[in-house]
This record gives C-alpha cells, sequence and structure tokens, in this order.
C-alpha cells in the first residue's frame, strides 16, 4: 500500500525546472513515520485515495490501465481529472493524498529554502512524563 | 502537587479531590484555576499529553501528531465532509489556536434569555467582570507593530480603503514576536496558552493533573456524579495503560469539547433528550490574493487583524491566516507540473477568511467506535453567507492590490482576475464545492431553562443530576459571531465561581 500511495504523492507533485518534486525529498521515510503515528481513519483514507488514484484512468483519461502503465504526460491529465472529478468522495479521497503530500513536501529544507524559508526545526514528539 | 502522566498496564490509578475536571482547554482549565484558588483539591483528567514549548512540533505534520485530536480525521457526516479541528493535550485547543480574545457581545445574552430562559443582564455584567480578569492575567494586547506582518498590514489598508470597520486583533500574547506558527504551538512561549499558566497554577495549589488520560465514564451513586472513570492511553503508540479512577467528593465539570462532551455523557448513562442536540459552528474558508511583490506571509502574527463589519448582516466574521507552505502545498488546487507552477508563487500569497456565523443546527451522536459524530449540512441561507463572507474577501485583496485572486471552489476558476470577483457571486451553492474547516463549535450540552429543550441550567449544572456540572463550549446554545474563547472561559469561570461560592453570599447576591 505505501508504494500505492507514494506512487501517487509523486504523481502529484513532480520535480519541474524550478522546484524539487516529492520524490527528492524523503519521501520513504515520511510515509513510514506516517504508517506509524497517524490514525487509523486517516490512513484508511490515504490508502483509499491512493487506491482510487491508480484505477481511475479510465474515467478520467480513457485509457483501460492502472496509473502506474500511463506514460508520463497522461499521467499528468489524470492526476488533474481525479483531482477534479465530479465525484465527491473520489474528489475528496484523493485530496488527502494531496495534503499529505504538501506535508512531507513543504516541510523539506530544499523545498523550502527555493521559498527563502530557514529549515524546520525537530518534530521532537516528547511530552512531560 | 502532583501530575501523573501515562502508566503503563499494571496497578489502577486511584485519587481523590475535591473536584474533578474533565478536559483542560478553554473551559476546564478556567474552571479549575477558580475552584483551586477558592481552597477546593482539583483534579484534572486531561485525554492528551503535556506538551511545553520546548515539546511543540515545527512542521504540520508534527502539530497533526502531537496536537490535534484524532489527526484531523473528525469530519462532519452531512452533503460535506469538512475537517472539525480541535486540540487534544493539556490547555487543549488554546495550545494551537491564535488566542484571538473577544469579549462576548451584549446582543447574545439578549438572545440567550430570548429563545433560552438563561443568560441576560445579570450573565452579562459577570462574563464581563471576569473577562476583565482574563485579560489582565493572560496579558491581552494587540501584536506589535514589527510583529504585524505584509499579511495583517495589507488587510488593514484594504479595509480602510473600503470603509469598513477593522481593527488589529487583541489576542492572548504577551511580546508576540510574528514567528507565524500559532497553529502549530508558540515555540517562543508568547502565547498565553492555558498550560502555561492555569494548569500549572492548579498543580501549584495542590491540584493534581492526570495527562494522556482519557475519561471514559463519569460515575454515579444514585443521580450524584462522584467521580471518573479511564484508561492511560501512550500518545506515541496509542497503547492502552493503566486503569484510572479519580473520586470526587463535592462535584465533577466535564470540560472535555463539543465535540466530546455530549458523547462522554451519553456513554455514561446521562438521559436527556437535548444531549447532543444544537450543534452549531462558524464555518471557515480562506481565499488567496496573489500580489506582485513577496508578502511572506508566515513573518508576522498569525491572526492579526479582523472585522466584524458584517457580523449582524449578512452575518460572517473576516480576519487574515498565516498558513505554513507544507499545509499550502496541500491546499492549493491543482496537480502534477500546473500544482508545481502554481506553488512558485508561494511568497506571493496573502491569504484572509471568513468565519461564517451559520444558524445551521446539527448534531453530535456517538458511534460504536465511542469517536463523535458530528451531522452537520449547512442550509441554503446559510450557503449565502458563506459566499458573500468569500466575496468580501475577495474585494479586500482586489482593494490592497492583488493581482488576482484564488477561490478556491469546485467549479469555478483556479484563478480570478480583479475584474473577475464578481463571479464569486454567483458561485455554486453546493457545500460540496468548498474546503471549509469547523474550529469554532458550540453545543451538544445546551444551556436553558427548559429540561427537555437543554442539558444544563444556566450555571452549567446538568438537570436531573447533582454533582454533575458542565463547562465548556458545549453548553453554548447559539453561534456568538465572534471568536469564542473568552466566552468559554469566562463562562466556565463562572460556573466554577457558582459552585463555591458561600450560601450567605449567594443570598446577598
Ligand atoms: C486552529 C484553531 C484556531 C482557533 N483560534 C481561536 C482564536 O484565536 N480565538 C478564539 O476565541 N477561538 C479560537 N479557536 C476556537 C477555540 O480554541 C475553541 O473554541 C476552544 O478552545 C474550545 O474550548 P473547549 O474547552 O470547549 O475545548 P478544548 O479547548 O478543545 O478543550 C477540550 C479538552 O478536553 C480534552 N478531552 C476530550 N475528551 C476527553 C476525555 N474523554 N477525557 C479527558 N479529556 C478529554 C481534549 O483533549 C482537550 O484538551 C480556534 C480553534 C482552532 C481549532
Ligand atoms: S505569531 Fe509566533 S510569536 Fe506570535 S504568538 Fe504566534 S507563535 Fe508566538
Amino acid at each position: 500500500m505505501i508504494w500505492l500511495i507514494k506512487f501517487a504523492m509523486c504523481a502529484m507533485m513532480p520535480r519541474t525546472e524550478k522546484l524539487p518534486g516529492i520524490g527528492d525529498t524523503d519521501l520513504d521515510g515520511f510515509l513510514r513515520r506516517l504508517r506509524r503515528d497517524s490514525d487509523f481513519l486517516y490512513w484508511l483514507g490515504l490508502a483509499l485515495g491512493a487506491w482510487l488514484f491508480a484505477v481511475t484512468p479510465l474515467f478520467t483519461v480513457w485509457v483501460p490501465l492502472p496509473a502506474f502503465f500511463l506514460p508520463k504526460k497522461l499521467l499528468d491529465r489524470h492526476t488533474e481529472r481525479v483531482l477534479s472529478s465530479r465525484i465527491y468522495l473520489i474528489r475528496q479521497a484523493v485530496f488527502l493524498v494531496r495534503l499529505s503530500a504538501g506535508m512531507c513536501w513543504g516541510a523539506d529544507p530544499t523545498v523550502r529554502a527555493k521559498f527563502a524559508m530557514s529549515p524546520y526545526g525537530t518534530d521532537p514528539g516528547t511530552f512531560r512524563s | 502537587m502532583s501530575h501523573v502522566a501515562f502508566q503503563p498496564r499494571g496497578r489502577e490509578v486511584a485519587l481523590e479531590a475535591d473536584y474533578v475536571v474533565v478536559g483542560s482547554g478553554a473551559g476546564g482549565a478556567p474552571a479549575a484555576v477558580t475552584l483551586a484558588r477558592a481552597g477546593a483539591k482539583v483534579a484534572i483528567v486531561e485525554a492528551g499529553p503535556w506538551r511545553d514549548p520546548a515539546d511543540y512540533p515545527s512542521s504540520v505534520y508534527g502539530a497533526m501528531r502531537d496536537m490535534i485530536d484524532a489527526w484531523g480525521s473528525n469530519f462532519t457526516r452531512g452533503r460535506a465532509y469538512w475537517p472539525i479541528i480541535q486540540g487534544s493535550l493539556v490547555g487543549g485547543t488554546t495550545v494551537i489556536n491564535s488566542a484571538i480574545a473577544v469579549r462576548t457581545p451584549a446582543d447574545i445574552f439578549e438572545k440567550w434569555e430570548r429563545a433560552h430562559g438563561v443568560g441576560g443582564a445579570s450573565m452579562a455584567e459577570a462574563v464581563w467582570r471576569i473577562q476583565d480578569d482574563l485579560e489582565r492575567e493572560l496579558c491581552v494586547e494587540e501584536a506589535p507593530t514589527p510583529a504585524r506582518g505584509n499579511s495583517n498590514l495589507l488587510a488593514k489598508k484594504a479595509a480602510d480603503a473600503l470603509g469598513f470597520e477593522n481593527h488589529y486583533l487583541l489576542r492572548y500574547i504577551k511580546g508576540c514576536v510574528g514567528s507565524g506558527q500559532c497553529l502549530q504551538g508558540c515555540r517562543e512561549d508568547r502565547k498565553q496558552s492555558l498550560n502555561r499558566n492555569y494548569v500549572p497554577e492548579v498543580l501549584e495549589r495542590g491540584g493534581d493533573v492526570l495527562s494522556c488520560a482519557p475519561v471514559e465514564r463519569v460515575l454515579f451513586e444514585g443521580n450524584r456524579a462522584v467521580g471518573v472513570r479511564g484508561r492511560f492511553r501512550n500518545p506515541q503508540t496509542r497503547e492502552g495503560g493503566a486503569d484510572f479512577v479519580v473520586r470526587a467528593k463535592k462535584g465533577v465539570l466535564v470540560a472535555a469539547s463539543v465535540t466530546r462532551s455530549a458523547p462522554l455523557l451519553m456513554a455514561s448513562g446521562v438521559q436527556s433528550r437535548a444531549l447532543g442536540k444544537h450543534f452549531r459552528a462558524h464555518p471557515g474558508t480562506p481565499v488567496f490574493g496573489v500580489y506582485d511583490d513577496p508578502i511572506d506571509m508566515n513573518t508576522g502574527a498569525t491572526q492579526g487583524w479582523a472585522s466584524v463589519a458584517y457580523r449582524d448582516e449578512p452575518g460572517f466574521k473576516l480576519e487574515t491566516l498565516s498558513l505554513p507552505l507544507d499545509m499550502v502545498a496541500g491546499r492549493l488546487s491543482g496537480s502534477g507540473q500546473l500544482l508545481m507552477d502554481r506553488l512558485m508563487e508561494f511568497r506571493h500569497l496573502a491569504i484572509w477568511v471568513q468565519a461564517c456565523r451559520a444558524e445551521t443546527v446539527g448534531e453530535v451522536r456517538r458511534t460504536i467506535t465511542g469517536r463523535p459524530a458530528v451531522h452537520y449540512t449547512l442550509g441554503r441561507e446559510d450557503m449565502l453567507r458563506f459566499r458573500e463572507g468569500m466575496y468580501q474577501i475577495a474585494r479586500m485583496h482586489v482593494a490592497a492590490g492583488a493581482r488576482a485572486v484564488l477561490p478556491g471552489i469546485f467549479g469555478m476558476p483556479y484563478r480570478l482576475e480583479p475584474d473577475q470577483i464578481d463571479q464569486l457571486r454567483e458561485a455554486p451553492l453546493d457545500p460540496r464545492a468548498y474546503v471549509a474547516i469547523l474550529s469554532h463549535l458550540f453545543g451538544g450540552c445546551v444551556m436553558g431553562a427548559d429540561p427537555s429543550r437543554s442539558v444544563c441550567d444556566g450555571r452549567g449544572r446538568v438537570h436531573g443530576y447533582e454533582g454533575l456540572v458542565v463547562v465548556d463550549a458545549s453548553v453554548i446554545p447559539t453561534n456568538l459571531g465572534v471568536n469564542p474563547q473568552h466566552t468559554i472561559m469566562a463562562l466556565a469561570r463562572l460556573f466554577a465561581e457558582q459552585l463555591v461560592e458561600r450560601p450567605a453570599a449567594r443570598a446577598a447576591a
């Protein structure tokens, strides 16, 4: 499932000439942490979103293939269309994948540097015991 | 004095106090400190962990993990799924909020009296007296000029140009340095969230604090509340720990929030036809403006400006809000190459929001898993208000010189040029077209004179029970049209004062 989520996230936030993509960040580490830390419902929604992303090209770009077999251009079109699907449930589930991708990408020090922002400090996760 | 955090499975932890307070947010902490100052022994029992500024996260991910209830995965059940955001840690939502303090408007007390038989002039007077104290104790002030940041300054300029009431916000913050991180907790320790003052004061006054300790039931002897029971939960692994019981000699005060208090009373067998009913909210949504010069909204007070010009008619509040890159990246519409191109504008974005004074009434229910379920769909009249609020924000952006406005509405263009913003007045009225959040919540255990329509009386005491008082936002029977925490804190303190006042003082009053 992590593989599927990773694929969807990379399609949504690819590297461009000006910005690093999510694949250039520590996405594997992020997803491992997310799997471990997140609430069950959150993870379920994310998994559903990634699955829907993978199986819906037939309805977005009229190609009867899972998203991971699409060529780059078509994949980009699918990504755009699935996020603006008329079906609310699909739109919301896939939106959760994008929201989570944004959390990983936007916290990356290289990405932040591109926007003249200093790196984030740590997320210590500590508490009074 | 003692603080007991997560305890692994093993011997039951048992404590006794005069009063037990469930939850330590805007309602619970002020109630607890009031009781402690009156000499009572108080035990605060809080579901979340106790985090200090050195423990606060930097990133949005960290905030979701360490501070936000259920990862923000509570959402409205209805036509649209809108996230309901609340804090779950010592200090409650005050740790992650923007600390805005707005006095309860006079019309609210009149409305409560007219529609619910509580409130009125005497409550207004008492609440405002307490708000004087809160403002002093929690250092209410405007953000100092150097900490205002471009977004707040621009909003002021725009509203002044358009000629409507607007102001820099008063917040419970001492010496804000404008790090724009309020929503992840103030690592600079400027924000006066209640984990930094009232909760430690309860400890200093000989009280107890149990953290990582979600209460599962209120205990009763007959119809008298005599304590609470639950099981510790590890905030890192979410594993259950030891059982705990806290006995209350005089009373149990429930302040677990709008989404949690009613379900807790339901789980405890409290009988009331109004339990969970009369849920209301101020659904909010942002409109982004794109400017020629960098705004760098993450520099400056997170929320430093507001207007209540439209509070009465049509019914919304306008505010600034800075969102971090790791939130905006997920929030801007678009995907793939297109999204990345749009993100290039991040430094040039200013985000201002409207919070709709919605009249729609929903319901809080308890699901079999124990999670709350909030049933809520914004009605047409409210959607008209909501949409108009977005239009007014767009107008402000244009007045401030934005080169474009990004409404973020499904079915509308991504970008509106300044001469196109009137299209917003024709935007769809289907809630599913919008990405809103609910952060100002009311009801579920509302106060009122009629026990068939309310859960508590005008002192927060649950009808038909002894020693059981609700002291959080769930007692509020209407929307407020302004930020709620100042009202919640004052009501909680008032109800606590009334519990400990001497009979002679009561008779004299
Ligand atoms: C992002 C954000 C920004 C905001 N900004 C502002 C602002 O600037 N100004 C303003 O006026 N309002 C603001 N608000 C709203 C305001 O913070 C809340 O209305 C207010 O904190 C609600 O108070 P409460 O006591 O009802 O609940 P909370 O403050 O949420 O406290 C409830 C506490 O009870 C605990 N709890 C829940 N269940 C249990 C249980 N079973 N056992 C033990 N403990 C339990 C929770 O963990 C939590 O700590 C904001 C809200 C959000 C989400
Ligand atoms: S803006 Fe920064 S310094 Fe000011 S209160 Fe918020 S987090 Fe603290």
